[in-house]
Protein backbone atom coordinates (compact mmCIF):
# COMPACT_ATOMS: atom_id res chain seq x y z
CA UNK A 1 0.00 0.00 0.00
CA UNK A 2 2.79 2.38 1.02
CA UNK A 3 4.94 1.65 -2.57
CA UNK A 4 1.90 2.11 -4.03
CA UNK A 5 1.47 5.79 -2.84
CA UNK A 6 5.13 6.25 -3.15
CA UNK A 7 5.18 5.40 -6.85
CA UNK A 8 1.78 7.65 -7.18
CA UNK A 9 3.57 10.49 -6.14
CA UNK A 10 6.85 10.03 -7.73
CA UNK A 11 4.04 9.65 -10.63
CA UNK A 12 2.65 13.25 -10.16
CA UNK A 13 6.03 14.63 -9.13
CA UNK A 14 7.41 13.06 -12.92
CA UNK A 15 4.32 14.59 -14.72
CA UNK A 16 4.65 18.11 -13.42
CA UNK A 17 8.39 17.91 -14.16
CA UNK A 18 7.20 16.73 -18.31
CA UNK A 19 4.39 19.51 -18.17
CA UNK A 20 6.79 22.42 -17.00
CA UNK A 21 9.30 21.32 -19.03
CA UNK A 22 6.90 21.13 -21.75
CA UNK A 23 5.22 24.40 -21.24
CA UNK A 24 9.02 26.08 -21.11
CA UNK A 25 9.92 24.67 -24.76
CA UNK A 26 6.27 25.75 -25.58
CA UNK A 27 6.88 29.41 -24.10
CA UNK A 28 10.36 29.35 -25.05
CA UNK A 29 9.34 28.47 -29.12
CA UNK A 30 6.59 31.17 -28.36
CA UNK A 31 8.74 33.83 -27.23
CA UNK A 32 11.29 33.95 -29.94
CA UNK A 33 8.98 32.00 -33.13
CA UNK A 34 5.80 32.73 -33.02
CA UNK A 35 5.19 35.93 -31.28
CA UNK A 36 7.75 37.29 -34.17
CA UNK A 37 6.00 36.59 -37.44
CA UNK A 38 4.47 39.75 -38.51
CA UNK A 39 0.18 39.34 -39.11
CA UNK A 40 0.75 41.11 -42.90
CA UNK A 41 3.35 39.57 -45.49
CA UNK A 42 5.88 37.80 -43.23
CA UNK A 43 9.24 37.36 -45.06
CA UNK A 44 9.93 33.95 -46.26
CA UNK A 45 13.73 34.99 -46.77
CA UNK A 46 16.62 36.72 -44.79
CA UNK A 47 17.25 40.31 -46.43
CA UNK A 48 20.47 39.23 -48.18
CA UNK A 49 19.14 35.85 -49.94
CA UNK A 50 19.64 35.92 -53.62
CA UNK A 51 17.24 33.01 -55.29
CA UNK A 52 19.32 30.43 -56.86
CA UNK A 53 16.98 29.32 -59.60
CA UNK A 54 16.61 32.67 -61.10
CA UNK A 55 20.36 34.27 -60.15
CA UNK A 56 22.75 34.78 -63.05
CA UNK A 57 25.86 32.76 -63.70
CA UNK A 58 24.58 30.01 -61.09
CA UNK A 59 25.22 27.17 -63.01
CA UNK A 60 28.09 25.25 -62.03
CA UNK A 61 28.70 27.85 -58.90
CA UNK A 62 29.11 26.01 -55.97
CA UNK A 63 29.09 27.19 -52.42
CA UNK A 64 31.16 25.41 -49.29
CA UNK A 65 28.79 26.07 -46.55
CA UNK A 66 24.42 26.94 -47.74
CA UNK A 67 23.55 26.92 -44.50
CA UNK A 68 25.83 29.32 -43.20
CA UNK A 69 27.04 32.59 -45.97
CA UNK A 70 28.83 35.13 -44.26
CA UNK A 71 28.75 39.48 -45.57
CA UNK A 72 31.11 41.08 -47.28
CA UNK A 73 32.10 43.38 -44.17
CA UNK A 74 32.47 40.27 -41.37
CA UNK A 75 36.46 40.91 -42.23
CA UNK A 76 38.21 43.98 -41.94
CA UNK A 77 39.60 44.18 -45.67
CA UNK A 78 37.58 44.48 -48.55
CA UNK A 79 36.96 41.43 -50.82
CA UNK A 80 37.68 43.07 -54.18
CA UNK A 81 40.89 41.47 -56.35
CA UNK A 82 43.99 42.94 -55.60
CA UNK A 83 42.33 45.40 -53.71
CA UNK A 84 39.85 48.52 -54.32
CA UNK A 85 42.25 50.55 -55.92
CA UNK A 86 42.89 48.55 -58.30
CA UNK A 87 39.55 47.07 -58.64
CA UNK A 88 38.75 50.29 -59.64
CA UNK A 89 41.50 51.25 -61.92
CA UNK A 90 40.73 48.09 -64.09
CA UNK A 91 36.51 48.67 -64.10
CA UNK A 92 37.50 52.92 -65.08
CA UNK A 93 40.13 51.48 -67.47
CA UNK A 94 38.17 48.66 -69.39
CA UNK A 95 34.49 50.71 -69.04
CA UNK A 96 33.62 52.59 -72.30
CA UNK A 97 31.12 55.17 -71.91
CA UNK A 98 28.83 55.19 -75.22
CA UNK A 99 27.04 58.20 -75.16
CA UNK A 100 25.22 56.68 -72.46
CA UNK A 101 22.53 59.33 -70.72
CA UNK A 102 22.01 56.87 -67.90
CA UNK A 103 21.93 58.27 -63.83
CA UNK A 104 21.88 55.95 -60.71
CA UNK A 105 23.18 53.08 -58.73
CA UNK A 106 23.80 50.02 -60.78
CA UNK A 107 24.06 47.02 -58.13
CA UNK A 108 25.75 43.93 -58.72
CA UNK A 109 24.80 41.53 -55.41
CA UNK A 110 26.68 38.01 -55.68
CA UNK A 111 28.17 35.03 -53.52
CA UNK A 112 32.03 35.10 -53.03
CA UNK A 113 32.84 31.36 -52.32
CA UNK A 114 35.98 29.84 -50.27
CA UNK A 115 37.30 29.20 -52.64
CA UNK A 116 37.12 32.92 -54.12
CA UNK A 117 34.71 32.33 -56.73
CA UNK A 118 31.82 34.21 -57.88
CA UNK A 119 28.58 33.79 -58.78
CA UNK A 120 25.05 33.83 -58.20
CA UNK A 121 24.45 37.05 -59.08
CA UNK A 122 21.45 39.84 -59.25
CA UNK A 123 21.11 43.46 -60.63
CA UNK A 124 19.29 45.78 -59.14
CA UNK A 125 19.03 48.87 -61.13
CA UNK A 126 17.60 52.36 -59.45
CA UNK A 127 18.26 56.29 -60.29
CA UNK A 128 19.89 58.54 -58.02
CA UNK A 129 16.81 59.05 -55.68
CA UNK A 130 17.05 55.50 -55.10
CA UNK A 131 14.06 54.36 -57.30
CA UNK A 132 13.98 51.49 -59.36
CA UNK A 133 14.68 52.61 -62.68
CA UNK A 134 15.96 50.68 -65.56
CA UNK A 135 19.57 51.34 -67.03
CA UNK A 136 20.59 51.06 -71.18
CA UNK A 137 20.86 47.41 -71.74
CA UNK A 138 24.77 47.77 -73.11
CA UNK A 139 25.83 49.60 -70.09
CA UNK A 140 24.15 46.62 -67.55
CA UNK A 141 25.64 44.25 -69.85
CA UNK A 142 29.25 45.77 -70.01
CA UNK A 143 29.17 46.42 -66.07
CA UNK A 144 28.00 42.66 -65.17
CA UNK A 145 30.52 41.46 -67.61
CA UNK A 146 33.43 43.08 -66.17
CA UNK A 147 32.37 42.88 -62.73
CA UNK A 148 31.84 38.81 -63.25
CA UNK A 149 34.73 38.05 -65.15
CA UNK A 150 37.21 39.89 -62.35
CA UNK A 151 39.72 37.09 -60.80
CA UNK A 152 41.05 36.79 -57.41
CA UNK A 153 38.06 37.38 -55.07
CA UNK A 154 38.88 37.30 -51.72
CA UNK A 155 36.88 34.92 -49.40
CA UNK A 156 35.95 36.45 -46.34
CA UNK A 157 37.88 34.54 -42.95
CA UNK A 158 36.01 33.84 -40.20
CA UNK A 159 37.22 31.84 -36.93
CA UNK A 160 40.50 30.96 -39.01
CA UNK A 161 38.18 29.65 -42.06
CA UNK A 162 37.60 30.55 -45.57
CA UNK A 163 33.92 31.25 -45.43
CA UNK A 164 31.12 32.16 -48.29
CA UNK A 165 29.63 35.15 -48.17
CA UNK A 166 27.67 37.81 -49.59
CA UNK A 167 29.64 41.05 -51.84
CA UNK A 168 27.80 43.62 -54.12
CA UNK A 169 29.53 46.66 -56.11
CA UNK A 170 27.79 49.33 -56.27
CA UNK A 171 28.26 51.51 -59.69
CA UNK A 172 27.38 55.32 -59.07
CA UNK A 173 26.79 56.49 -62.09
CA UNK A 174 26.42 59.99 -63.48
CA UNK A 175 25.59 60.50 -67.00
CA UNK A 176 27.09 57.37 -68.31
CA UNK A 177 30.10 58.14 -66.52
CA UNK A 178 31.08 56.06 -63.42
CA UNK A 179 31.47 58.03 -60.88
CA UNK A 180 31.76 55.84 -57.42
CA UNK A 181 32.32 52.20 -56.94
CA UNK A 182 30.94 51.62 -53.68
CA UNK A 183 31.39 49.97 -50.94
CA UNK B 1 -8.50 21.20 -5.39
CA UNK B 2 -8.73 24.36 -3.92
CA UNK B 3 -4.83 25.00 -4.02
CA UNK B 4 -4.73 23.84 -7.74
CA UNK B 5 -7.71 26.49 -8.00
CA UNK B 6 -5.67 29.27 -6.16
CA UNK B 7 -2.50 28.36 -8.26
CA UNK B 8 -4.93 28.59 -11.71
CA UNK B 9 -6.18 32.23 -10.48
CA UNK B 10 -2.28 33.46 -9.90
CA UNK B 11 -1.06 32.67 -13.09
CA UNK B 12 -4.19 34.17 -14.48
CA UNK B 13 -3.77 37.17 -12.18
CA UNK B 14 0.07 37.23 -13.92
CA UNK B 15 -0.96 36.90 -17.53
CA UNK B 16 -3.19 39.68 -17.38
CA UNK B 17 -1.04 42.34 -15.53
CA UNK B 18 1.94 41.60 -18.33
CA UNK B 19 -1.07 42.33 -20.96
CA UNK B 20 -1.50 45.49 -19.66
CA UNK B 21 1.32 46.53 -20.82
CA UNK B 22 1.17 49.94 -23.24
CA UNK B 23 1.93 49.36 -27.39
CA UNK B 24 5.40 50.59 -27.16
CA UNK B 25 6.13 48.19 -24.48
CA UNK B 26 4.76 45.45 -26.18
CA UNK B 27 6.59 46.53 -29.56
CA UNK B 28 9.81 46.79 -27.14
CA UNK B 29 9.79 43.28 -26.00
CA UNK B 30 9.29 41.78 -29.18
CA UNK B 31 12.27 44.27 -31.07
CA UNK B 32 14.26 43.27 -28.19
CA UNK B 33 13.96 39.59 -28.98
CA UNK B 34 14.10 39.66 -32.61
CA UNK B 35 17.86 41.47 -32.66
CA UNK B 36 18.69 38.21 -30.46
CA UNK B 37 18.94 37.03 -34.29
CA UNK B 38 21.69 37.85 -36.89
CA UNK B 39 21.05 41.26 -38.46
CA UNK B 40 18.75 40.74 -41.60
CA UNK B 41 18.10 37.35 -40.88
CA UNK B 42 14.86 35.99 -41.76
CA UNK B 43 13.51 36.01 -37.85
CA UNK B 44 15.25 39.41 -37.59
CA UNK B 45 13.49 41.57 -39.61
CA UNK B 46 10.39 39.63 -39.17
CA UNK B 47 10.39 39.94 -35.71
CA UNK B 48 11.15 43.60 -35.96
CA UNK B 49 8.52 44.04 -38.69
CA UNK B 50 6.50 42.36 -36.01
CA UNK B 51 7.17 44.99 -33.79
CA UNK B 52 6.26 47.79 -36.29
CA UNK B 53 3.09 46.52 -36.65
CA UNK B 54 2.26 47.12 -33.06
CA UNK B 55 3.92 50.15 -32.62
CA UNK B 56 4.05 51.75 -36.19
CA UNK B 57 5.49 54.86 -34.26
CA UNK B 58 8.58 52.74 -32.79
CA UNK B 59 11.01 54.69 -34.45
CA UNK B 60 14.38 52.74 -33.12
CA UNK B 61 12.66 49.66 -35.03
CA UNK B 62 11.41 51.45 -38.06
CA UNK B 63 15.42 52.39 -38.72
CA UNK B 64 16.72 49.28 -37.99
CA UNK B 65 14.48 47.27 -40.39
CA UNK B 66 15.92 49.50 -42.91
CA UNK B 67 19.59 49.14 -41.88
CA UNK B 68 20.53 45.52 -43.41
CA UNK B 69 18.91 46.40 -46.35
CA UNK B 70 21.91 49.34 -46.39
CA UNK B 71 24.67 47.08 -45.60
CA UNK B 72 23.97 44.87 -48.35
CA UNK B 73 23.34 46.70 -51.56
CA UNK B 74 19.71 47.17 -51.43
CA UNK B 75 19.05 51.04 -52.14
CA UNK B 76 15.40 50.67 -53.02
CA UNK B 77 14.39 48.75 -50.14
CA UNK B 78 16.50 51.06 -47.88
CA UNK B 79 15.40 54.21 -48.43
CA UNK B 80 11.39 53.73 -48.27
CA UNK B 81 12.40 52.59 -45.01
CA UNK B 82 14.40 54.88 -43.65
CA UNK B 83 12.31 57.55 -44.89
CA UNK B 84 9.60 55.98 -42.67
CA UNK B 85 11.82 56.39 -39.84
CA UNK B 86 12.49 59.97 -40.29
CA UNK B 87 8.52 60.45 -40.32
CA UNK B 88 8.41 58.72 -36.94
CA UNK B 89 11.21 60.92 -35.44
CA UNK B 90 12.85 63.52 -38.07
CA UNK B 91 15.05 65.07 -35.02
CA UNK B 92 16.58 61.56 -34.67
CA UNK B 93 17.20 60.08 -38.23
CA UNK B 94 17.31 62.69 -40.81
CA UNK B 95 20.99 63.26 -39.42
CA UNK B 96 21.58 59.56 -39.36
CA UNK B 97 19.98 59.31 -43.13
CA UNK B 98 22.76 62.23 -43.96
CA UNK B 99 25.75 60.40 -42.48
CA UNK B 100 24.22 56.93 -44.72
CA UNK B 101 24.09 59.31 -47.96
CA UNK B 102 27.66 60.33 -47.63
CA UNK B 103 29.05 56.91 -46.96
CA UNK B 104 26.78 54.11 -48.83
CA UNK B 105 26.14 55.97 -51.53
CA UNK B 106 28.57 58.76 -51.58
CA UNK B 107 25.70 61.72 -51.95
CA UNK B 108 27.15 64.39 -51.14
CA UNK B 109 24.74 67.04 -51.16
CA UNK B 110 22.04 64.93 -50.06
CA UNK B 111 23.81 64.15 -47.20
CA UNK B 112 24.63 67.64 -46.94
CA UNK B 113 20.98 68.83 -46.97
CA UNK B 114 19.99 65.99 -44.27
CA UNK B 115 22.80 67.64 -41.84
CA UNK B 116 21.45 71.30 -42.97
CA UNK B 117 18.27 69.89 -41.69
CA UNK B 118 19.04 69.26 -38.48
CA UNK B 119 20.49 72.59 -37.83
CA UNK B 120 16.75 73.84 -37.97
CA UNK B 121 15.05 70.87 -36.36
CA UNK B 122 17.30 71.03 -33.29
CA UNK B 123 18.41 75.16 -33.56
CA UNK B 124 20.04 74.71 -30.17
CA UNK B 125 21.98 71.64 -30.22
CA UNK B 126 24.55 70.64 -33.02
CA UNK B 127 23.68 66.64 -33.62
CA UNK B 128 26.00 64.33 -34.03
CA UNK B 129 25.02 61.10 -35.88
CA UNK B 130 26.73 58.41 -35.67
CA UNK B 131 29.18 60.12 -32.88
CA UNK B 132 30.44 63.08 -34.83
CA UNK B 133 29.00 66.56 -35.16
CA UNK B 134 27.16 67.26 -38.28
CA UNK B 135 29.80 70.42 -39.06
CA UNK B 136 32.46 66.67 -38.87
CA UNK B 137 30.87 65.00 -41.51
CA UNK B 138 29.68 68.42 -43.60
CA UNK B 139 33.38 69.10 -43.34
CA UNK B 140 33.86 65.26 -45.19
CA UNK B 141 30.98 65.92 -47.82
CA UNK B 142 32.32 69.50 -49.21
CA UNK B 143 35.37 68.01 -49.25
CA UNK B 144 34.71 65.12 -51.37
CA UNK B 145 32.75 67.61 -53.49
CA UNK B 146 36.12 69.25 -53.80
CA UNK B 147 34.40 72.62 -52.30
CA UNK B 148 38.09 73.27 -50.13
CA UNK B 149 36.67 76.27 -48.63
CA UNK B 150 33.56 75.13 -47.24
CA UNK B 151 35.20 71.97 -46.46
CA UNK B 152 37.79 73.92 -43.65
CA UNK B 153 34.97 76.35 -42.51
CA UNK B 154 33.21 73.39 -41.35
CA UNK B 155 36.15 71.65 -39.70
CA UNK B 156 37.28 74.57 -38.36
CA UNK B 157 33.98 74.99 -36.47
CA UNK B 158 33.90 71.79 -35.50
CA UNK B 159 37.22 71.59 -33.98
CA UNK B 160 37.26 74.91 -32.43
CA UNK B 161 33.85 74.14 -30.38
CA UNK B 162 35.35 70.48 -29.82
CA UNK B 163 38.19 73.00 -28.81
CA UNK B 164 36.32 75.40 -26.66
CA UNK B 165 33.96 72.08 -24.65
CA UNK B 166 36.25 69.72 -24.25
CA UNK B 167 39.85 69.94 -25.11
CA UNK B 168 42.05 69.77 -28.12
CA UNK B 169 42.90 66.16 -27.43
CA UNK B 170 38.78 65.68 -27.51
CA UNK B 171 38.68 66.15 -31.58
CA UNK B 172 38.23 63.08 -33.89
CA UNK B 173 41.74 62.87 -35.19
CA UNK B 174 40.58 62.77 -38.62
CA UNK B 175 39.12 65.59 -38.04
CA UNK B 176 42.98 67.01 -38.77
CA UNK B 177 43.94 64.91 -41.58
CA UNK B 178 40.89 66.05 -43.25
CA UNK B 179 40.92 69.56 -42.63
CA UNK B 180 45.34 69.01 -43.42
CA UNK B 181 44.02 67.71 -46.77
CA UNK B 182 42.10 70.44 -47.98
CA UNK B 183 44.94 72.70 -47.36
CA UNK B 184 46.68 70.71 -49.23
CA UNK B 185 44.52 70.80 -52.17
CA UNK B 186 44.32 75.12 -51.94
CA UNK B 187 48.29 74.41 -52.13
CA UNK B 188 48.15 75.98 -48.88
CA UNK B 189 51.23 73.87 -47.45
CA UNK B 190 52.13 75.81 -44.44
CA UNK B 191 48.49 74.90 -42.69
CA UNK B 192 48.40 71.74 -44.13
CA UNK B 193 51.28 71.05 -42.29
CA UNK B 194 50.43 72.15 -39.05
CA UNK B 195 47.65 69.77 -39.56
CA UNK B 196 48.82 66.65 -40.39
CA UNK B 197 51.53 66.85 -37.34
CA UNK B 198 48.16 67.59 -35.16
CA UNK B 199 47.30 64.46 -36.45
CA UNK B 200 50.62 62.59 -35.75
CA UNK B 201 50.36 64.63 -32.20
CA UNK B 202 47.12 62.70 -31.35
CA UNK B 203 48.03 59.43 -33.10
CA UNK B 204 51.55 58.48 -31.14
CA UNK B 205 53.29 59.84 -34.66
CA UNK B 206 51.26 56.79 -36.22
CA UNK B 207 49.62 57.59 -39.37
CA UNK B 208 50.49 56.55 -42.83
CA UNK B 209 48.03 59.22 -44.33
CA UNK B 210 49.57 62.16 -42.10
CA UNK B 211 53.23 61.06 -43.14
CA UNK B 212 52.30 60.19 -47.23
CA UNK B 213 50.98 63.95 -47.22
CA UNK B 214 53.94 65.28 -45.64
CA UNK B 215 55.87 63.28 -47.84
CA UNK B 216 54.20 64.91 -51.25
CA UNK B 217 54.84 68.44 -49.41
CA UNK B 218 58.05 67.72 -48.72
CA UNK B 219 58.71 66.49 -52.43
CA UNK B 220 56.81 69.74 -53.84
CA UNK B 221 59.53 71.72 -51.46
CA UNK B 222 62.52 69.90 -53.16
CA UNK B 223 63.19 68.42 -49.81
CA UNK B 224 63.43 64.52 -50.88
CA UNK B 225 65.72 63.26 -48.24
CA UNK B 226 62.81 64.08 -45.39
CA UNK B 227 60.19 63.04 -48.30
CA UNK B 228 62.33 59.80 -48.24
CA UNK B 229 62.58 59.28 -44.53
CA UNK B 230 58.40 59.65 -44.25
CA UNK B 231 57.73 57.87 -47.10
CA UNK B 232 59.50 54.79 -45.72
CA UNK B 233 57.78 55.66 -42.06
CA UNK B 234 54.28 55.91 -43.98
CA UNK B 235 54.53 52.31 -45.35
CA UNK B 236 55.22 50.37 -41.72
CA UNK B 237 52.84 52.53 -40.52
CA UNK B 238 50.44 50.81 -43.11
CA UNK B 239 51.93 47.61 -42.76
CA UNK B 240 50.61 47.84 -38.88
CA UNK B 241 47.29 49.21 -39.90
CA UNK B 242 48.08 52.87 -38.86
CA UNK B 243 46.00 54.25 -42.00
CA UNK B 244 42.41 55.86 -42.52
CA UNK B 245 39.51 53.53 -42.88
CA UNK B 246 36.08 52.79 -41.71
CA UNK B 247 33.96 49.29 -41.50
CA UNK B 248 31.50 48.75 -44.55
CA UNK B 249 33.22 51.32 -47.12
CA UNK B 250 36.38 52.59 -48.52
CA UNK B 251 37.15 55.63 -46.63
CA UNK B 252 36.99 59.50 -48.41
CA UNK B 253 40.57 59.42 -49.74
CA UNK B 254 41.43 56.38 -48.41
CA UNK B 255 45.42 55.26 -49.82
CA UNK B 256 46.57 52.03 -50.48
CA UNK B 257 49.67 50.62 -50.60
CA UNK B 258 50.29 51.01 -54.42
CA UNK B 259 50.12 54.89 -53.82
CA UNK B 260 52.97 54.54 -51.27
CA UNK B 261 55.38 52.37 -53.34
CA UNK B 262 54.70 54.23 -56.79
CA UNK B 263 55.18 57.23 -54.68
CA UNK B 264 58.64 56.09 -53.44
CA UNK B 265 59.69 54.72 -56.59
CA UNK B 266 59.03 58.30 -58.17
CA UNK B 267 61.33 59.94 -55.02
CA UNK B 268 64.52 57.42 -56.26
Amino acid sequence: MRTKKVFKILGIILGLIVITIGCFIGYGYYMFNSSLMPEHEPFEHASHYIDPETALLNENFKVCDENYIAQYYNTQELPYPNGKNRFRNYINLAYVNNNYSDSGYLNIRFIVNCEGEVGRFVIHENNLDLEPTTFNENLKKQLFKLTSEAKGWKPTVLWEENRDSYMYVSYRIENGEITEIIP
Amino acid sequence: MERLLKLFLSIAVAFSALSCDSKRERAEAVYKRAIHYPQGSMMSINGIKRATEIDSTYDEAVRELSVAYLKRGLPHKWKPQIDKAIECAPSLWQGYRGYNYLWFYRDYKKAIADFDATDSLTPNFIDAPQGHSVDYWRGICYLGLKDYKNSIAYFDKYINTEIEESGEDWVEVTAFLYRGIAYFETENYDQALLNFEKQLQYSRNQSADAKYYKALIFKFQGRIKEAMVLIEEAINDYNIGYYNNRPYVETLRQIYPEDLDAFRSNLK
